[in-house]
């Protein structure tokens, strides 16, 4: 009762940011009825799922402060359960995603045991990897699909069980939800007992394993629950694409993606991902659009991401939020 | 006897992917950065030789001086545009940093010359091998191998015999230590840089002749890299070069593994998966390496 109570307090943010907020909650919600066109709504659905995969990227690699590269791995399993359980079995997504959670927070238990022992470059090197394997056996992999991938059976009538739709605004509001619980998890996560022993773990690890907090077992913990935000943000992808396979749902670019965009928006604080997947899905979209699209210009796109990437590396590795805290602590 | 081919024919891959690493973990070794887009390297260093051998009329294997420059002008560019702010921040914005310059290189070299897979064609040695009894080496692969050694003994001399080298090693020893007693450390990773990307761009040069190049390349041998350096040790010249061969080794045999046991799921398609898992299984029960002093 305590945490449900604490995931609703919003009461220790600042003024301005609670007007913000509230402001951009007004605009999710009545924004399928402004008349924007189909292009824009697809952004913002990539908005609010990259916004979810960021949040729970955020609980181990921004409070935790581990470099986790590997998130991608999860995304595929979430992804591959549903819709695999939707070929064989026909099984409706509302059950078969929360299987596909389940079977995340498995794997990342068995996974996570080892990858725990190890720190910094090693750590990061061996998430990769992990997801590396797993991608190549999909790939290799004839029982699922392979590296064709697998198709979702595309039913006549809309359904609400398993997901599909006419309209996209549909799906808007399901990721919509989605957003809102996470922020809301988020919000209780921050305040409670795992998120301050993880903070303590980012700054000295030594010190906190001297006040009694077994630090491998709150990074296992912490990296279970990143990655069933991330199973369920699969799930999304795979009811909203209809079509899924190894190369989309589990590429190395989509972990990177998903740490940056948390890294850019500025790691360890509540809006940080949410500021870097809207600063880095539209980016990337509009500019995938018009320069993909000519020829002779394949890469360019990249190559501004990647300068950008280079660039607040260098200067603010804190991210946007570190210079607006910086803009606000001068003003104070 | 195919077994006995296949540990031959590792050796000789391997010395390659060894002297990808060696660049790698001397890198890491003197400023603990793990360069990312030290495949990326690689890739700009096999175009180099393809390019300056097809415009200039001249045999690929002339042209690895030219791979050279390109790969330390390369790497001192990288150093003094990047990597010397990356070195003030934590750690996981020195990761994303040589990140996006990975991602630069990559679409730059997109841009620039598309998607198309190429190879050297004509050369000297290009499609002629030595028989040994009933081995076949093929000459392009010998003489990379051989080269790599060479420049394997030429940097181990340079760290070990000269005062330049010296200085470096107490960089990477202890930094403060090392500017106490007049060493201009700034310049030391410089140094570190201009031969990491030195070399990597030699091995470029040298694996033109028998393997295609073309934008993405880099991950795969930056990967293999990785694990060269982790099983090595990170910051070990000595262990990357036997880390080097012994996963080449591995990389030729498993297939043939494979294909003895009559598993259809264990073929060459999944021999780098082996080499990432290798990766995996070895940093979390031996972390230091097999010749690791840095930890």
């Amino acid at each position: 009762m305590e945490t449900l109570k604490d995931a609703f307090d919003f009461r220790d943010f600042s003024k301005t940011e609670r007007i913000v907020f509230g402001l951009f909650t007004l605009f999710l919600l009545i924004f399928p009825w402004l008349g924007a066109g189909s292009f824009v709504k697809v952004v913002l659905i990539q908005f609010l799922l990259f916004s979810l995969f960021g949040m729970g990227w955020n609980t181990i690699g921004g409070y935790g402060g581990q470099v986790e590269l590997g998130k991608a791995q999860y995304v595929g399993i979430g992804a591959y359960t549903v819709a695999l359980m939707m070929v064989w079995w026909n099984i409706p997504f509302w059950v078969s995603m929360p299987m596909g959670v389940l079977i995340a927070i498995g794997y990342s238990f068995i996974i996570g045991y080892p990858l725990f022992r190890l720190k910094g470059h090693y750590f990061a090197i061996a998430t990769i990897c992990t997801s590396l394997v797993l991608q190549d056996v999909f790939i290799n992999w004839k029982l699922v699909g392979a590296a064709k991938g697998i198709e979702i059976p595309i039913r006549e009538q809309p359904d609400f069980l398993y997901m599909q739709f006419k309209s996209d605004t549909y799906y808007y509001y399901f990721i919509m939800i989605f957003f809102f619980v996470a922020i809301l998890y988020m919000n209780g996560f921050r305040k409670s007992k795992l998120g301050y022993q993880l903070r303590m773990i980012k700054d000295d690890e030594e010190a906190a394993e001297s006040l009694g907090i077994d630090a491998r077992w709150c990074k296992i913990k912490a990296y279970s629950i990143a990655s069933a935000f991330v199973a369920v943000g699969g799930g999304f992808l795979t009811v909203y694409n209809f079509y899924i396979d190894p190369y989309s749902v589990m590429d190395l670019d989509l972990s990177i993606k998903i740490a940056l965009m948390a890294m850019l928006g500025g790691a360890g604080s509540l809006w940080g991902p949410i500021i870097g997947a809207a600063f880095l899905v539209p980016l990337d979209r509009f500019l995938g659009s018009w320069l993909g699209g000519h020829k002779g210009l394949v890469g360019l796109d990249f190559m501004i991401y990647s300068t950008l990437i280079m660039f607040v590396s260098a200067y603010q590795p804190r991210g946007i939020w570190g210079i607006i805290e910086q803009f606000r602590r001068k003003g104070a | 006897m195919i077994i006995i081919d296949a540990i031959l024919q590792g050796i000789l891959m391997g010395l390659l992917f060894a002297l990808v690493a060696l660049g790698l973990t001397i890198i890491f070794g003197v400023m603990d950065i793990v360069n990312f887009a030290h495949g990326e390297f690689l890739m700009i260093g096999m175009y180099s030789a393809y390019w300056t051998s097809l415009l200039l009329h001249i045999d690929p294997l002339v042209t690895l001086p030219a791979s050279a420059v390109v790969g330390i002008l390369l790497g001192l560019a990288s150093y003094y545009f990047l990597v010397k702010y990356l070195l003030r921040g934590p750690m996981i914005a020195q990761l994303f940093g040589t990140f996006g310059l990975m991602l630069f290189l990559r679409y730059l070299a997109m841009f620039i010359w598309g998607t198309d897979y190429r190879i050297v064609q004509k050369g000297l040695l290009v499609g002629k091998s030595l028989s040994v009894g009933p081995f076949n080496l093929d000459w392009t692969k010998l003489s990379a191998a051989i080269l790599s050694l060479l420049a394997f003994f030429l940097v181990y001399n340079l760290l070990h015999r000269t005062k330049l080298g010296k200085a470096l090693r107490a960089t990477a020893l202890n930094k403060e230590a090392a500017s106490y007693m007049g060493i201009k450390t700034d310049r030391m990773n410089a140094l570190a840089w201009a031969i990491g990307g030195g070399t990597v761009g030699v091995a470029g040069g040298l694996l033109v002749n028998f393997w295609y190049v073309y934008p993405t390349i880099g991950l795969l041998f930056v990967m293999i890299a990785f694990a060269s350096v982790a099983l090595g040790g990170f910051g070990s010249i000595k262990g990357a070069f036997f880390a080097g061969v012994l996963i080449g080794i591995i990389e030729m045999l498993f297939p043939i593994f494979g294909h003895l046991i009559g598993s259809d799921f264990l073929g060459p398609h999944f021999k780098f998966t082996v080499v990432y898992f290798a990766y995996f299984i070895i940093v979390v029960l031996r972390p230091q390496g097999l010749f690791g002093w840095k930890h």
